[in-house]
């Protein structure tokens, strides 16, 4: 008997599902010139994202990282959307302004990608400070690197959120690399969590392969948040499968290495063997859900291929409060 | 078949050079042969196969332009042809 239900089993397991189809194929289409400047791909981060963003409320904020594909998408944006994004179009997320980087969307909890390294988490801060004013029941989430918890803007933003008691969730999705640097050679005091102790604020490191674990934590942290009690730090270890931009000549680690999360560790196997064993899931509803996910991202290419760039005349669309001309 | 193609990898890769073949048509490729040297505004880089197979033909000669995300070439697998 499983203690998960199977709606949430099979919805979890299609999100990752999808991130995976998705990214893959958004990494071909990068490499073949399709995508103008480039992505990250986040293709075995699946479990961090759909962990952390099924343990949420869709009016939740979230703030991401320069890799935010697979936050987006577990937020509930449609897979055309995103990838309309990437091909910079008007029908993108945020109407083919801001492409793989800055998708975001402020009226759906979305506080956007950035390209600041540990930038997500002061936006989250400020965030869950604007929910705390106006007595709102919502928590705000901030996604940080292994490399941005290294940058001092993450600790002044935890820092405030303790002592204000904000309802602020830290997701350090630690897929282990900042670009080539192996997060151990530039981390003092070993486990990242362990820093949480000095600021006074509850912090774990889990297993970021197991979606289970990571909705798990992150329910517990949303509860605390909600009661008042402050923010929680969860870091999540993780691994990505490609390099950290598109087409990157990685040679800081070593192929074993990456076969080997590929083969043991890989959070959609992971998954499946779980779901299968407690019962929530047969391998022909399985096989049905790779069908499933396979159309809908073909059918996302199709339609930011045939959409349209946006119209040179709204430029100042989203630019200014209509002082300049904008709406 | 796989197709090798020339990625775009920079921020905004137009055309690279195609520097030297290592791979002839015909030739035996293991996945991870470096089939061919391009020449990008910054550097030089391999560009290796994924799969094992058969060399097919040169799309491109030596010195050409060839923009960034076209096929040079493909590797062709058991009973496969062009």
């Amino acid at each position: 008997m499983s203690n998960l239900s199977k709606e949430w089993a099979h919805s979890s397991l299609r999100g990752m599902m999808l991130i995976r189809e998705f990214e893959e194929t958004a990494d071909k289409l990068s490499l073949r010139g399709k995508i103008p400047g480039g992505i990250h791909n986040s293709s075995g981060q699946e479990a961090v994202a759909v962990g952390v963003l099924s343990a949420l409320d869709p009016l939740d904020v979230i703030a991401t990282t320069h890799r935010s594909h697979h936050h987006t998408l577990a937020k509930g944006f449609s897979a055309r959307e995103v990838m309309a994004e990437l091909f910079t179009k008007s029908t993108g997320v945020s109407r083919g302004r801001g492409g793989s980087m800055h998708l975001g969307d402020f009226h759906r909890g979305h506080f956007g990608g950035n390209g600041i390294v540990g930038a997500g988490v002061g936006i989250a801060m400020g965030a869950a400070l604007g929910i705390q004013q106006r007595g709102d029941a919502k928590v705000s989430v901030g996604f940080v690197g292994d490399g941005g918890v290294n940058t001092g803007r993450t600790w002044e933003a935890i820092n405030m959120a303790v002592i204000w008691k904000l309802p602020l969730i830290v997701i350090i999705d630690n897929n282990q690399y900042a670009v080539e640097t192996f997060v151990d050679r530039v981390t003092g005091g070993g486990d990242i969590a362990k820093r949480g102790e000095g600021f006074g604020l509850p912090s774990y490191t889990i297993n970021g392969q197991d979606v289970v674990e990571v909705n798990e934590y992150t329910a517990k942290a949303r509860q605390r948040a909600l009661a008042g009690e402050g923010p929680t730090i969860i870091n999540a270890l993780t691994y990505r499968y490609y390099g950290h931009n598109v087409g990157e000549k990685g040679q800081y680690r070593t192929q074993d290495e990456i076969l080997d999360w590929k083969t043991n560790r890989d959070p959609i196997d992971l998954f499946i063997a779980r779901a299968t064993s407690e019962g929530l899931i047969t391998d022909s509803e399985v096989a049905a859900l790779r069908d499933d996910v396979k159309k809908e991202v073909e059918d996302a290419v199709d339609f930011a291929e045939k959409s349209p760039q946006p119209d040179l005349n709204s430029i100042l669309v989203d630019v200014d409060s209509g002082l300049l001309g904008g709406k | 078949m796989e197709e090798i193609f020339v990625p775009a990898v920079g921020m905004a890769m137009d055309n690279v050079v195609l520097l030297e073949w290592l791979k002839n048509p015909g030739d035996t490729v293991n996945a991870g042969d470096v089939i061919a040297i391009i020449e990008t505004d910054k550097t030089t880089m391999d560009i290796a196969a994924e799969t094992a197979g058969v060399m097919g033909a040169h799309k491109y000669q030596v010195n050409d332009e060839v923009p960034a995300g076209n096929t040079i070439a493909v590797i062709l697998g058991p009973g496969e042809s062009e």
